[in-house]
């Protein structure tokens, strides 16, 4: 049982690094992300050659996320360019629609170049044993690089002025344009490291699991769950609300069922619309 | 007069906001026609009239929020047509809105050194001249915005307008959803602000405060200026008082 | 309402009906044929009822295939578990795919959700259905399907007057998209899809609208939904997926012309077109698919009806 809450918390950690992601960009940006699960895709695919032409694992991985970044940033600074345009729900309408074009484009690239691939990662130590509890490294790693990964977002956003900027973007566009901001500028940055982010979650991917190139919708979807749960314009919520759903979802896929387990997650998620839209957890966060 | 007040006032031309000609429109309709205004550094304008006259319309073409269809909006002599709000902002004209537009998640002193943003470092001294203009604002400065009174609300955008070193302030409807007390204390700070030198353009539906607080006016009826001279003039315009005063 | 005679105002939908009646003739021996323009007809009514849902009324349903795929799967399983016939289990199926459709306008028009909130629901929606089919194998058979050859009307099984039923329920669903859009509801979605907050001020009930609009659009993709079931003569979640129907509509919608009357049908025509070509590629027509999307909603968001109508100078509504 406790080998599915460790299960669980890695998963959710990386459901978090994804939701946070898609978080940041509709908070900054007013777009809905549904390309999000690609980018993540795209991280492993860039890793994996990486990996292929002979690097060493870790430079592989780091090129991977700058290589999910730099993506991001492109189509931020290209694509989305004719969703920027409009403001409030033109964008978000257009913006959904370009990512989701975006995304078909991504995964039919990919699935039909890549047809075979598999992103497979492993650490010398399989498994540890931690207060007599055994876990995989590969879970582990992954967690700590996440927490960090957090725990440093918080930080920037919390004390630095880039930070405050983003809050205050994110709280007011306009408030923010009055004020000397050039809200475009920092949405760029925000959007890099959001896709970073995704690219660091798909590689995680291929280290305790696989990754294929088929998953990108399944990591949108999954980041979107959470996102929406943990209120998509609450950074802390997110978090919370990724854990959660993912020990949810470990439990309930290794007792009930996978598809069950699923069921239950979307349920979730229109339940919050419904009924909370700020977001279930917004409240304490 | 303190230092910062001196930079406050700008060095700039005589007239150091012109609008000429500006006609804007949303889709088919003409929402501002023929508008030409202008302020000299260091007064006060006062752009009155009722509800869906164009005022709003009007501050927002002026820092670029909204594009005129025809016309030129300058300051502190150069064209600033194409800029955006936030380039206009950096030049010193800055615009508080009737929403206030506040960081309601955030700390009072956290919006008010945002205000600050494009000014960088040392914002010390300009706090210091915030709190004192607004010393309510300094015993409230750890609490967040989102929680604070209407009236305490407007303190804390104007006092982040005047974090950005404005040369000149668009001020909309200032009064709006304060109590009169509290309407009372706030123009009599503008009134300071005034006296320091700052350029002030201030939109309102209650007449005899922007009239009484202003050097000059104009009176925007339906998106065109149907009148316009000293303040004190129009505030004793029969056909003013009758319509704005309800007096008869 | 324009004072042409009846005949110039509708003449183009005689030609439409004139084209879709000689498709068989032209399609010859080629059943290959033939069952491509069948599939375009039933897209081409899925789409006219996403014109009403999202076109008209702004209901951002990202669920169409599982509307389709509940009507049909409810069909079909009361077939096969009850031994009721189709006449009496269609309109059931129907029924559940519109009353379904009027659920989510209504609880999304109560909770004031935005084009987005709505989107998400349905796509939650949309897979819910996907993992209630595939987790429900005692009823559903799972990913490999179940078999409707020869539970339905027994027309559909024969290629040429299953097309021709096919345009008759075309026609029908045109008919009904033509007397909303002429009477006073056609004069508040209007009305609705330029402002929806004037169109309130004005006294139009925008609930109403939306709430009518998701139930009519939803009843016409339930009645295709299941006439298609029977068509293939098997079912599968695949069939009704996100990929297969959603985006296939969507794209055909924006093609066309939202708002338009024959926009729909034209969009789902030149559609089926760009399959068959993109077809040898493989996997790789999900990547047109996404060309398709961007493109469109950029550059080209008023749709080939627009176009034509400005090109050629003649209008089709």
């Amino acid at each position: 049982m406790t080998a599915t809450l460790f299960d669980g918390i890695v998963q959710g950690l990386q459901l978090s690094l994804l939701a946070v992601g898609i978080t940041l960009i509709y908070g900054l940006g007013g777009v809905l992300n549904l390309a999000h699960g690609q980018l993540a895709v795209l991280g492993g695919v860039a890793a994996k050659l990486l990996l292929d032409w002979g690097a060493h694992p870790v430079l592989a991985g780091i090129g991977g996320i700058i290589a999910a970044g730099l993506f991001g940033l492109l189509v931020d600074r290209s694509l989305l360019l004719a969703a920027y345009r409009y403001r409030g729900e033109e964008r978000l309408l257009l913006g959904l629609i370009l990512t989701l074009g975006l995304s078909f484009v991504i995964d039919g690239y990919l699935n039909y170049s890549f047809s075979e691939f598999s992103l497979t990662l492993s650490l010398p130590i399989p498994s540890v044993q931690i207060a007599g509890i055994p876990m995989r490294t590969a879970g582990l790693t992954t967690s700590v690089i996440a927490v960090v990964v957090f725990l440093a977002l918080f930080a920037l956003l919390r004390w630095t002025l880039l930070g405050k900027t983003i809050r205050s973007i994110i709280e007011s566009e306009v408030g923010a344009e009055l004020c000397g901001i050039d809200p475009a500028r920092t949405r760029t940055i925000i959007v890099g490291l959001a896709a970073m982010m995704a690219g660091l979650a798909g590689i995680a991917q291929g280290l305790f699991s696989s990754l294929g190139t088929e998953m990108g919708p399944e990591f949108t979807i999954l980041g979107l769950l959470v996102a929406v749960v943990g209120g998509v314009r609450s950074i802390n919520g997110t978090l919370v609300a990724g854990v959660l759903l993912g020990i949810v979802n470990a439990f309930a896929s290794r007792y009930i069922g996978a598809y069950v387990a699923f069921i239950i997650l979307l349920s979730v998620a229109m339940a919050t619309i419904l009924l909370r839209p700020s977001g279930l957890l917004a409240r304490f966060t | 007069m303190r230092r910062s007040s001196k930079r406050i006032w700008g060095r700039g031309r005589d007239v150091i906001v012109q609008v000429e000609g500006v006609h804007v429109s949303y889709g088919p309709a003409l929402v501002l026609r023929e508008v030409n205004l202008e302020a000299s550094a260091g007064e006060a304008v006062a752009v009155i009239g009722p509800n869906g006259a164009g005022k709003t319309t009007l501050l927002k073409t002026m820092i670029g929020m909204i594009r005129p269809t025809r016309g030129r909006i300058s300051y502190d002599g150069q064209v600033c047509n194409g800029l955006r709000a936030f380039e206009t902002a950096r030049l010193g004209m800055i615009y508080v809105p009737a929403e206030k537009e506040l960081f309601p998640g955030m700390t009072v002193l956290e919006n008010l050194e945002l205000g600050a943003y494009r000014k960088g470092r040392d914002t010390s001294e300009r706090l210091s001249y915030v709190f004192d203009l607004f010393p309510r604002l300094e015993e409230r400065r750890k609490q967040l915005a989102g929680t604070l009174s209407g009236g305490e609300q407007q303190m804390v955008a104007i006092g982040r307008a005047l974090m950005g070193c404005p040369k000149v302030l668009l001020l909309d409807e200032p009064s709006t959803g304060l109590a009169p007390k509290m309407v009372a204390v706030l123009y009599q700070q503008l009134a300071k602000l005034k006296t320091a030198g700052l350029t002030l353009i201030v939109t309102e539906q209650q007449v005899p405060l922007a009239l009484r607080l202003t050097d000059r006016a104009y009176v925007l009826e339906q998106g065109a200026i149907r009148l316009s001279g000293k303040s004190a003039d129009i505030l004793g315009n029969p056909e003013i008082k009758a319509a704005y005063l309800g007096v008869t | 309402m324009s004072n042409r005679p009846a005949f110039s105002r509708y003449a183009d939908v005689v030609l439409l009906a004139i084209l879709l009646a000689v498709v068989p003739a032209i399609a010859a021996d080629s059943s290959y044929y033939l069952r491509i323009a069948t599939l375009a007809v039933v897209y081409m009514g899925w789409t006219i009822a996403f014109n009403l849902i999202f076109g008209h009324t702004k209901q951002l349903f990202l669920c169409l295939g599982a509307l389709a795929g509940s009507a049909s799967y409810v069909t079909t399983v009361l077939i096969q578990q009850l031994q009721l016939s189709p006449w009496i289990t269609v309109p059931i199926g129907v029924t559940a795919a519109a009353g379904l459709g009027a659920l989510f306008s209504y609880v999304s028009v109560l909770r004031g959700l935005g084009v987005i909130f709505l989107g998400i629901v349905t796509l939650a929606f949309s897979l819910i259905f996907q993992n209630l089919v595939l987790g429900l194998r005692q009823f559903t058979n799972g990913e490999t399907g179940l078999v409707t050859r020869g539970l339905g009307f027994a027309l559909l099984d024969r290629p040429v007057a299953a097309y021709y039923l096919f345009v008759v329920m075309l026609a029908l669903a045109l008919l009904v998209y033509c007397v909303v859009m002429g009477s006073r509801m056609g004069f508040a979605f209007r009305a609705l899809s330029d402002d929806e907050l004037t169109a309130e001020l004005s006294g139009i009930d925008v609930a109403a609208c939306k709430i009518i609009a998701a139930a009519l659009g939803s009843a016409i993709i339930g009645l295709f939904g299941t006439l298609y079931g029977f068509y293939d003569g098997i079912i599968s979640p695949s069939l009704f997926s996100f990929v297969s129907v959603d985006i296939p509509v969507l794209i055909s919608l924006l093609l066309g012309g939202m708002r338009t009357r024959l926009g729909p049908i034209i969009g789902a025509a030149v559609f089926a077109v760009i399959e068959e070509f993109v077809r040898p590629f493989g996997q790789l027509n999900v990547l047109v698919y996404g060309v398709l999307l961007i493109v469109l909603f950029v550059a080209f968001r008023e749709g080939l009806v627009v176009m034509l109508k400005k090109a050629l100078g003649f209008s089709i509504p």
